[in-house]
């Protein structure tokens, strides 16, 4: 395909994070800046970042996965602005703990540390309290771009301004992001940690509301009928003296976690685990920075758990006027169907709606369950799915394998102006993934 | 002091750059393209607080890249320790390259690593410094594949020998790796038949080694027995031999 010297491809199984799709790629690994160039400007292609989207984002089987592990470098750092700029390769996990070595950090960081910085930018990632803090492109103010026909483009909010916005919640379509300039806050050096129990989502919502200037914001509950969002929300403070307790330090999460050979979250499993998370729920202290953005490396063995027919995470962002309602009739969906929901976790959102991304002024529930394909699960997703739309809920496409493309527009009332917007920037369709495909974008 | 790292960009060069930048070392990288090098460069800059510069050379297409590899120490503390990870391989290295795509190879597996040595000799003796070459497990017995690349890897195996013996006794340590497999782009996509060594972990195993005496080991250490089965494979057996 390629002449350049260490042009490379391999054959390779790829999976998502729910293992509902999985594929057969040609992966490059371009480790030299002129493999990023290496292939022919009509060659299909889709960048990987940490490849940790729940979802087929960064591979299908006919695309040239171009993985930007390589490209994980830290180019320029000042300290008086803040503003730190890296190849987009870079782990999401390792950006924070450099920053945090320096006095600094990105408020907005996924639940997952080997998240990349251009899987956060093409995702739009959202952190622990997105209605204090945004989205990721409110935190971004610069990016290295290379597009297969055009070549290497600057871009920013001043520069070539539609093709930086489309990059957010882009999906990797309009073209391969190699460098980002962050913007940093002061960093806090611990938070102080407290729960607050709710009955239900809509007590939950309340919480959220009256607690929205808080750092860290969001809420953990039980799914299961009788008790359906019964939980904790969960709130951090910056710590006035920074000192914690003994803190045991996790690794960070994996990409890829092994699974069970049976699936845990079985009826008596998810009760045990919610029991557990429950009693962690609600132990308070002041814990290290790193630690409280990334609580999700204590959750290896809950996403092993899931076994082989992996998981499904179905993430709405309900509007505040119909969200109660919306919650009523999915209680009442949840009685009637008994779906094994293992986990839902609550956040608040006060943004801008902007083509796909995932943001709006509302509350987003994720609602995580096992064994997708199994006929009453199932069920119970197209129920969810079908409610979530009547209510007025925007989807989080990174997320929820489970969306078709015929559900898109009526999701989205400028569906075709959003996808337009992107494809602007690749009408040859070259860049395309298992996910673009199969929502039609 | 400043240590040379030739072929810095990628694989086992990239990760020696970032061992000794652990280490402290003040780094010269090259390779051929600026754009990798000044990444790195910043990369090793911020994490580790390496002084670190960097000479961006085609050494296939450099008459002498000793010299220039001389003129960019010039300003810089004198070398003493010299790594040279640098090579190259192709898929069609047959017995059929042409003389342009041969004279590459040779030049960047063989030429360059002995020029860059000879022009860097005088200081690394002065300094009772070091240099270390990388072989491979491919110049064990030759093939039908990597025809040009396994004789260049065997000629410096020879230079390499020879440099010990005329300056043994003399301060300077000599260090020859013969490398197995590494997980790079070198290795990419090929249906390796045994494991591939993490560069980073044979980058530390060679950093750990640089104070150590002159040797001429195999590494990671088992390919030892790989290349003595190899090469005592009676020829009905090692003819039939595909990887
Ligand atoms: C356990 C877990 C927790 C999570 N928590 C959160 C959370 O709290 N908030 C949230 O918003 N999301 C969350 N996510 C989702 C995750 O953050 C996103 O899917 C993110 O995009 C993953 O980044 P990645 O580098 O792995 O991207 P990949 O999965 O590799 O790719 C994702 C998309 O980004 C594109 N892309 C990646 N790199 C580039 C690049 N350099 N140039 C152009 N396009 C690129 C790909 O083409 C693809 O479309 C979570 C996921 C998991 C598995
Ligand atoms: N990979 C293996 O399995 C394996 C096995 C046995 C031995 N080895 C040997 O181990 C060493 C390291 O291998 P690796 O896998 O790390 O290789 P690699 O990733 O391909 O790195 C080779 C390095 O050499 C540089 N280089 C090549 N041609 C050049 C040129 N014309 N001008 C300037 N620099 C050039 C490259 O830089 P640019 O491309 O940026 O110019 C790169 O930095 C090599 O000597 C190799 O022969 C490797």
């Amino acid at each position: 395909m390629s002449r350049k010297r260490g042009f490379a491809l391999a054959e390779t199984q790829l999976a998502s994070f729910d293992r509902s799709t999985t594929a057969r790629c040609h992966v490059q690994r371009p480790d030299r800046y002129r493999l990023l160039e290496a292939l022919p400007a009509d060659a299909r292609r889709i960048t990987r970042g940490g490849g940790v989207s729940f979802v087929g984002a960064s591979f299908a089987h006919d695309s040239v996965v171009q993985e930007m592990g390589a490209f994980d470098r830290l180019l320029e750092f000042d300290p008086e602005q803040g503003r730190l700029t890296v190849e987009a390769g870079a782990r999401i996990g390792d950006v924070t703990r450099f920053a945090l070595s320096r006095g600094w950090m990105l408020p907005v960081v996924p639940g997952h540390p080997r998240a990349s910085i251009g899987g956060c930018i093409a995702a739009d990632v959202h952190g622990k309290n997105p209605a204090r803090d945004g989205t990721f492109r409110q935190h971004v103010e610069g990016i290295e771009l290379f597009d297969a026909q055009a070549g290497w483009v600057q871009l920013g909010p001043n520069q070539d301004a539609d093709h930086f916005a489309a990059c957010f919640a882009g999906f990797g379509i309009p073209g391969l992001m190699v460098r980002a300039r962050l913007r940093l806050v002061p960093a806090a050096q611990a938070y102080s940690l407290r729960s607050i129990a709710v009955a239900n989502l809509v007590e939950a919502a309340e919480v959220l509301r009256s607690h929205a200037n808080a750092p860290l914001l969001y809420g953990w509950h039980d799914g299961r009928a009788g008790r359906f969002g019964r939980g904790a929300i969960r709130f951090g403070l910056e710590a006035k003296d920074g000192t914690t307790g003994k803190h045991r330090t996790y690794p960070d999460l994996p990409e890829t976690i092994a699974p069970w050979p049976i699936t845990a979250w079985n009826r008596i499993g998810i009760a045990a685990m919610n029991r557990w998370v429950r009693h962690r729920q609600f132990v308070a202290g002041q814990v290290p920075t790193a630690a409280a953005l990334f609580p999700l490396n204590e959750a290896r063995r809950y996403f092993a758990g899931f076994g082989k027919h992996g998981m499904n995470e179905a993430q709405w962002l309900l509007p505040h006027a119909s969200y109660a309602e919306f919650v009523a009739a999915l209680e009442a969906e949840v009685r009637r169907l008994r779906p094994r929901i293992s986990l839902i976790a609550s956040k608040l959102f006060e943004g801008k709606p902007t083509g796909f991304s995932f943001d709006g002024s509302g509350i987003a529930l994720a609602i995580q369950m096992p064994q997708p394909r199994q006929r009453e699960q199932a069920a119970f997703i197209e129920s969810l799915t079908e409610l979530a739309i009547i209510h007025g809920g925007r989807p989080n496409l990174i997320k929820d394998s489970s969306l078709q493309a015929a559900t898109l527009p009526r999701c989205f009332a400028d569906f075709d102006n959003a996808r337009n917007a992107l494809r602007r920037f690749d009408p040859a369709h070259v860049q395309e993934s298992a996910m673009t495909r199969r929502l039609g974008l | 002091m400043t240590t040379v790292v030739v072929g810095a960009s990628s694989g086992l060069g990239r990760a020696l750059a970032e061992e000794l930048a652990r280490a402290s070392h003040e780094l010269l990288l090259v390779a051929s393209d600026p754009r990798d090098l000044s990444a790195i460069a910043a990369d090793l800059g911020l994490r580790h607080a390496a002084k670190v510069h960097t000479l961006a050379l085609d050494l296939a297409a450099t008459a002498d890249p000793g010299a220039r590899v001389l003129a960019a120490l010039a300003e810089l503390p004198a070398p003493s320790a010299l790594l040279l990870p640098v090579g190259q391989s192709r898929v069609d290295d047959d017995g059929s390259l042409g003389a342009a795509a041969t004279g590459q190879l040779l030049a960047i597996n063989l030429h360059a690593p002995i020029t860059i040595v000879q022009a860097l000799l005088p200081a690394l003796l002065e300094a009772r410094g070091v240099v270390v070459g990388f072989g491979s497990v491919a110049a064990v017995r030759g093939r039908s594949r990597n025809m040009v690349y396994a004789a260049a890897k065997r000629g410096l195996q020879g230079f390499f020998e020879s440099l010990r013996h005329r300056h043994s006794g003399q301060g300077l340590r000599v260090q020859f790796h013969r490398l197995g497999f590494l997980r790079s782009n070198l290795t990419h996509g090929m249906r390796l038949p045994l494991p591939a060594a993490e560069p980073a972990q044979v980058a530390s195993q060679v950093v750990a080694n640089l104070e150590k005496a002159s040797f001429d080991r195999h590494a990671p250490r088992w390919w030892a027995l790989v290349a003595f089965i190899i090469a005592h494979l009676p020829w009905f057996v090692f003819r039939r031999m595909d990887a």
